[in-house]
């Protein structure tokens, strides 16, 4: 009974500190988004509050939090409520699975659990795509219960969005499944260990899935509805979309979820396809002598790769302008659907070649 | 298409030059932006701002009260109550004057149009206001505009060239004597 207490107070502990840094990193990745898209562009960017407007996101949250609560008239309140909370927290409950440091076994009050991570289930990969896919739904159901044309329209062009590219998500990353044969997510890094090289973006053989990380990116920044497929919110078309009669704190709601995801696709893509906290080259982090202070350089190199992909977002979103829709999902059906096959299909049989 | 045009495509050419691109500003970084409030662009020097009356080197006002301005003005801003001074009957001057400023499309034309200029055009433009009639102005706040904004001023017309005492007109495009 006392090792269940235990237990349940270390994962909450982990539970508490994961939602902690990424709600951070959210807050942070509103000011950095607003700043690198200013820099981008030839502009400052927030430089308002506090020096060089780093207090911006405190700005941000206590304007949110004291804004006046409006739910349109003729909307369905209960879903008009709940759609917020079913987009978040798939967002959130997605880290669950993400390994940011080294499988380590800690022994503490007679309780073995890995600090790193919150939960190594065998089914890690599978579980965040279930989870993506729930969210849709807040997005679809927001759109809809709104009681308003922009935001049912945005509703359901995300829907549309969202089924194309998810399967293309899936599809993408069935090579690194076929390769690690486990769709644990500290297996398939463990398996990457020992340097860039045998990352699966790039390990030589049997195939590398640098073609399937493209897929992959590109369709998981149709999923989170960032620029170049932002449709669901098509700002110069509805408005907001899907957000559009949402105000305070159910705004802010979407807002996290938007960038939760942002965060989420970026773990998910540093473990899969770049060796998560594994250096790019093994002497880069700490070992011999310095074995016990391994997970340091290994959660650097994973915060490091993570914002490497964050910056990539912000740099798509500075660079590209939207898509039609018809462009969207011709480029979704017709081009990436049939890479994503072809890449299954040569990396199954150079693996049985190889294997 | 030809070969080339197939290979861009594929590896996602035009993409990639235009992340090029933003990646240089990125790097070589240099706002064009000015933070306004703090930062002020210098304006140019016939720049048309806020309208002011003027005054002489001895505090008497330049205005005649000739209602010139209010004829010139295409969008009935001014109106000119005109007065005899008392005790002066040969000379007149502007009892009343108001500006509605709402009005002003800032054309500069009661500029041009005033014989002994008397009203002029200051480098202020940051007139926003929470009430309207704030922008209605009499002579007083006009004559406080043109004191700050014109510290250097001329002396009366009877005592500058004997022309231009003579006809009791100024000459705007004679360059301004050095206070």
């Amino acid at each position: 009974m006392v090792d269940v207490g235990i237990k349940l107070a270390l994962t909450l502990t982990q539970i508490a500190s994961v939602m902690g840094i990424v709600l951070l990193t959210v807050a942070l990745l509103t000011l950095l988004e607003r700043k690198v898209l200013g820099w981008m562009q030839d502009r400052m960017g927030p430089m308002e509050v506090g020096p060089y407007g780093i207090l911006q996101p405190v700005a941000d949250g206590l304007k949110l939090f004291f804004k006046e609560d409006i739910i349109p008239a003729g909307a369905n309140r209960i879903m008009f409520s709940m759609a917020p909370v079913l987009s978040l927290v798939p967002a959130l409950i997605g880290f669950a699975v993400i390994p940011f440091g080294p499988t380590w076994n800690v022994e503490w009050f007679g309780v073995e659990f890995k600090p790193f991570v919150i939960s190594d289930i065998n089914i890690g990969v599978l579980y965040i795509l279930a989870f993506a896919s729930i969210g849709a739904y807040g997005v679809i159901l927001g759109g809809w219960s709104s009681n308003s044309k922009y935001s049912l329209l945005g509703g359901l062009r995300s829907a549309a969005q969202l089924i194309s590219y998810e399967l293309n998500v899936g599809l993408a990353i069935v090579g690194v499944l076929l390769l690690s044969s486990s769709l644990s997510m500290v297996t398939i890094t463990e398996a990457q260990t020992g340097g860039f090289w045998r990352w699966y973006a790039f390990a030589p053989l049997p195939f590398p899935q640098f073609i399937a990380f493209v897929v992959f990116i590109i369709a998981s920044v149709a999923e989170t509805n960032r620029t170049p497929f932002d449709l669901p919110e098509a700002e110069s078309e509805l408005v907001a979309g899907f957000f559009t009669e949402y105000s305070g704190m159910r705004f802010a709601f979407f807002f996290l979820a938007e960038y939760a995801n942002m965060i989420l696709v970026s773990c998910v893509a540093t473990v899969l396809f770049f060796g998560g906290w594994d250096a790019p080259l093994p002497f880069l982090q700490f070992h011999g002598s310095l074995e016990h202070l391994e997970w340091l350089s290994g959660m650097f190199w994973f915060t490091v790769k993570v914002y490497t992909f964050l910056f990539l977002f912000f740099w798509l979103r500075a660079t590209l302008p939207r898509l039609r829709y018809d462009q969207l999902m011709r480029f979704g059906w017709k081009v990436l659907l049939p890479i994503a096959l072809g890449n299954i299909v040569i990396t199954s049989i150079m693996a049985y070649i190889f294997s | 298409m030809k070969f080339g045009e197939w290979v861009k495509t594929l590896i996602f050419y035009e993409i990639l030059m235009g992340m090029k691109a933003t990646l240089t500003h990125l790097l070589h970084y240099k706002p064009i932006t000015l933070q306004y409030p703090h930062e002020k662009k210098p304006l140019p020097p016939n720049y048309r701002g806020m309208l002011a009356l003027l005054r002489y080197d001895d505090e008497t006002e330049k205005c005649v009260g000739c209602d010139l301005c209010e004829a010139a003005c295409p969008s009935r801003v001014i109106q000119v109550y005109s007065a005899e001074v008392p005790g002066e009957p040969t000379k007149r001057y502007a009892k009343e004057y108001y500006m509605d400023m709402t009005r002003c499309l800032f054309c500069g034309q009661c500029v041009d149009a005033c014989p002994v200029d008397a009203l002029g055009m200051t480098q202020e433009f940051e007139w926003a206001v929470y009430d309207k009639r704030n922008l209605q102005l009499n002579k007083q706040q006009l004559l406080a505009i043109g004191d700050r904004a014109f510290p250097v001023r001329e002396k009366r017309i009877e005592f500058q060239h004997p022309n231009v005492a003579y006809f009791n007109v100024s000459f705007g495009d004679i360059p301004q004597k050095d206070a």
